[in-house]
């Protein structure tokens, strides 16, 4: 690679940085906005809860309804549980990652994607 | 794709195993592919019923992840009339096994669930069934919440004894519809619903109690408690009218017409 091929693709980077962190902000900003919907209760930070029937039974309805859907796809982005739900993809990112800071799901990014899976295996 | 069916009861003793047996045996004589799943790991009964002998892996096996399905599955295809494909997955009757079941955790119940969940890809999807029809314990159990979870349609058996129809109402309000579960009615047991004009009365007052289809009404026959748990109706006794109200049933859910 030439020194002048380097540094064009350089800007690109920052770019694409500033985008992956963008979409982060935005993320926060939808769990936020919801919060504020929702109030906190919602939210208890229950760690070693496991995604199970009874915790799925708890859930408020809203949150069941997403959770339920990644129990059945195993793993999914928010566009994909949206197409499912007919809910809004905005709305299922922010349901995943509430569901996320509760302790009950697990996120992974590849590249522009955010998966959220129930992590089964690693627990007990 | 094919369909995952429950039967559950909110009590004991409501013909939820003989109506899965039966139910099960009805869609493979309609040609279909049919596995029928013994779930009610505190009391297994379909070994017996089946009278399946030298089992080598159990249902407890798959879900303890040490086999894969297909080691679990028996065909019992040769047992039916027809060219149906009719198959059975056994819960595991020894003590031990059900201590075993009995004493699991929260972590290992989210697993089983995955596993059940799993079986709409394996089963459904490559193997092409058209039906898993599962025989669930009584009540709010881990292993029978987790059966309905998996499945797309719930047949609820009761009868008309008052604390069956106060619990079984609960249930329809506190566990199916949370779920979003799609579900049918079965009032076993029934006295004297032979005339047509009680049989309609005995229809509507079942609507308005559980606000939910009705999917059969099926007569207490002595016959059936006569042959003690010896007979598959479906397959032994074809003009029987027990055989008739669940070849009734079975149609109903082929036809997608309960809901």
């Amino acid at each position: 690679m030439t020194r002048e091929e380097i540094l064009s693709k350089k800007p690109l980077h920052v770019l694409e940085k500033i985008r992956e962190n963008l979409e982060r902000l935005n993320e926060k900003m939808e769990v936020m906005i919801e919060l504020q919907k929702h109030g906190h209760k919602d939210i208890q930070l229950l760690p070693d809860t496991p995604l199970d029937v009874m915790t799925l039974l708890s859930m408020p309805d809203h949150l069941r309804k997403t959770a339920m859907t990644i129990c059945r796809s195993g793993r999914a982005t928010a566009d994909e549980v949206s197409q499912q739900t007919s809910r809004a993809r905005a709305v299922e990112s922010a349901y995943l990652n509430q569901l996320v800071i509760m302790g009950y799901l697990k996120k992974e990014r590849k590249g522009r994607k955010a998966y959220f899976y129930a992590d089964r295996d690693s627990q007990g | 794709m094919g369909k995952i069916v429950a039967v559950h009861s909110y009590k004991g003793g409501t013909g939820k195993t003989l109506l899965s047996v039966n139910l099960a045996a009805t869609f493979a004589k309609h040609g279909k592919k049919v596995c029928l799943f013994d779930l009610d790991f505190r009391a297994p009964s379909l070994f017996a019923i089946l009278k399946v002998e030298n089992t080598e892996f159990w249902l407890n096996d798959y879900l303890n992840g040490k086999c894969g399905i297909n080691k679990v599955i028996v065909d019992l295809s040769s047992r039916l009339q027809g060219n149906g494909n009719f198959y059975a997955a056994l819960a595991n009757p020894a003590t031990e096994a059900i201590r075993d079941m009995s004493a699991k955790d929260r972590k290992w119940e989210m697993r089983a669930l995955g596993k059940l969940l799993s079986l709409r890809n394996t089963l459904l999807g490559e193997q092409k069934f058209d039906y898993l029809v599962f025989d669930t314990s009584p009540g709010l159990q881990y292993s029978s919440i987790n059966a309905i979870v998996a499945a797309d349609f719930v047949v609820v058996a009761t009868t008309g004894d008052r604390s069956d129809v106060n619990g079984t109402r609960r249930m329809l309000r506190e566990l199916y519809n949370l779920f979003e579960k799609k579900t049918g009615l079965v009032i076993n047991k029934v006295l004297d619903s032979t005339s047509k004009s009680k049989k309609d009365e005995m229809d509507a007052r079942i609507k308005n109690v559980y606000q939910v289809p009705m999917l059969g009404l099926v007569p207490c026959f002595c016959e059936v408690l006569r042959a003690e748990g010896n007979l598959i109706f479906a397959q032994d006794k074809p003009n029987h009218p027990f055989t008739k109200i669940l070849d009734e049933m079975a149609t109903k859910i082929e036809a997608n017409e309960v809901n």
